[in-house]
């Protein structure tokens, strides 16, 4: 059986500012055994099968202990959340989430949120008044979602800045720790402690609403009682909210920062979406085709053995799913190394697909297209200063950790 | 404007119920119902609804963007 010698390259930090020569490389054989043992597959319809087949877990307690070599982000002493479970469990949980955040219990709480996402759009880029320089990721990408999440769930404005704080350092598990064994220590020492304050600071905001409910989302999981299936314990409603947290972090801050980067690259788009604002809807869905801030789906277990592409993958083997991959296939996207911002019949794999499609899609399209039609319209000739820019290390969540901008002027 | 969804294609996604609700209502956990007719005012609304289905089973006509009519999903598997 062949196998190839690519997921060691693909999470090189060498090839982070462009690994899509080797998800090319990758494609020739659809499905396909790397040396360091995972199966990858990086085609569109082997993707998207295998995205629906019910033989392929989420739940690495299914994973042989040796195969897990992705960075955990979640707190490990709380129950894993749904993105982490395979039906049955998953299926109650994410429903739980559901009905207390969209269609057709609450199907005006993203919808609700517009007003909000586009006062805290405007925030953000009235401090940019007085510069000619900008890093766009800590300036505006990064403190942008996790205020929009704490608007969601209800977290209140004074508390705001504790909460971007352990979300920061939460989020900093997903990058490799560096240094010596003790700042290794101290690293994850942090992760954790940051993990405890978010679970106690959460716990105690649920007490609260429970007895004196609002309008928000914590208030409604707080008090769902849950109809047909049994609510959700305190444990299992602080994992699933971090997982919010944690999911619409770094992927969102990515989003905003790729939109950028891709229109300063093409500066014909850019000049066009400056003529018709509109034009950002369809071009976000462009954006997660063609610089998609999910770029791997990493561990994925297969209960049985699964015939796919010519190839039998074996049961318990470790899947890697590429979806950035997925979105350049040639046989499903004509063109697809090129961006075309209104790209017809674009049914990319930017938020996933199937029964772990993601639940944070609509608040995502609507923060990123608030974001950057705006940037877009204030900026006086923005201009990139470095091409490419410095990347954060993770492969799976790719995207850069600083974006330097130029610019002449801010417009009201 | 004029909307039409394929409620073959539909899969339930909600996607559009999200981003256009005076437009687009799911009855229960899978049926879409929808307004065949929305007004001016959603014009936005419904372009995002059209653009974040998964399926692209949405069709918009009359809304002024040049790119809504090129095609809803014109592709179904291999
Ligand atoms: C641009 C921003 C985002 C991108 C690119 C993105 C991408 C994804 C992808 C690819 C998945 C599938 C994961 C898998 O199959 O294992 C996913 C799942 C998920 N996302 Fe997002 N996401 C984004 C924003 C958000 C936001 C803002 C939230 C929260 C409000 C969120 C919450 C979730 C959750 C809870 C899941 C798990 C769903 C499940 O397992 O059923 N995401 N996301
Ligand atoms: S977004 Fe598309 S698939 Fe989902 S309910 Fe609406 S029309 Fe159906």
């Amino acid at each position: 059986m062949t196998s190839v010698a690519l997921l060691g390259q693909i999470l090189d930090y060498a090839n982070r500012a462009d690994p899509y020569p080797l998800y090319a490389e990758l494609r020739r054989t659809p499905v396909v055994r790397d040396e360091s043992g995972p199966y990858l597959v990086s085609t569109y319809w082997e993707i998207h099968s295998l995205l629906h087949d019910p033989r392929v877990s989420s739940d690495i307690r299914n994973l042989a202990p040796e195969a897990k070599t992705a960075p955990r982000t979640e707190d490990p002493d709380l129950p894993p959340s749904f993105i982490r479970l395979d039906p049955p469990d998953h299926d109650r949980l994410r429903r739980l989430i559901m009905r207390t955040y969209g269609p057709p219990h609450a199907p005006r709480r993203v919808y609700g949120l517009r007003g909000e996402i586009s006062g805290i759009v405007s925030g953000l880029i009235d401090r940019f008044q007085g510069r000619d320089r900008i890093d766009l990721v800590d300036d505006f990408s990064y403190p942008f979602p996790v205020t929009v999440i704490c608007r969601l769930l209800g977290v209140p404005q004074e508390d705001e800045q504790r909460f971007h704080g352990w979300a920061d350092t939460v989020a900093t598990a997903i990058e490799p720790a560096v240094g010596t064994p003790e700042e290794q220590q101290a690293h994850w020492q942090a992760i954790r402690e940051a993990h405890h304050q978010l679970a106690e600071y959460l716990s105690g905001l649920i007490a609260q609403r429970r007895r004196a409910p609002r309008e928000d989302m914590i208030s409604a999981l707080a008090t769902d009682r849950g109809a047909d299936e049994s609510p959700m314990s305190l444990p299992e409603m602080l994992s699933n909210l971090t997982l919010l947290l944690i999911a619409g972090h770094e992927t969102t801050v990515n989003l905003i920062t790729n939109g950028m980067l891709t229109l300063l690259r093409h500066p014909d788009t850019l000049k066009q979406l400056r003529a018709d604002p509109d034009l950002v809807i369809p071009l976000v869905e462009e954006l997660l085709r063609f610089e998609p801030p999910v770029q791997l789906l990493p561990e994925r277990t297969t209960l049985d053995d699964i015939e796919i592409a010519g190839t039998t993958i074996p049961q318990g083997a470790s899947l890697w799913l590429v979806p950035a991959s997925g979105n350049r296939d040639p046989r499903r996207f004509p063109e697809p190394d090129r961006f075309l911002p209104d790209r017809p019949d674009n049914q990319h794999f930017g938020f996933g697909s199937g029964i772990h499609n993601c639940i944070g899609s609509p608040l995502a399209r609507l923060e990123a297209q608030a974001a950057l039609a705006e940037l877009v319209r204030r900026l006086d000739n923005p201009r990139l200063v470095e091409d490419p820019p410095p990347y954060r290390h993770n492969a799976v969540l790719r995207g850069p950790r600083h974006l330097p901008i130029a610019f002449d002027g801010l417009s009201r | 404007m004029r909307v039409v969804v394929d409620l073959n294609r539909c899969q339930g996604y909600a996607q559009c119920a999200f981003l256009a609700p005076d437009v687009f209502a799911m009855h229960g956990e899978e049926a879409l119902l929808y307004d065949g007719e929305p007004d001016g005012t959603r014009r936005l609304d419904v372009l995002r609804a059209e653009a974040a289905c998964p399926v692209k089973a949405i069709t918009v006509e009359g809304a002024g963007a040049a790119w809504t009519a090129a095609g809803a999903g014109v592709s179904n598997g291999p």
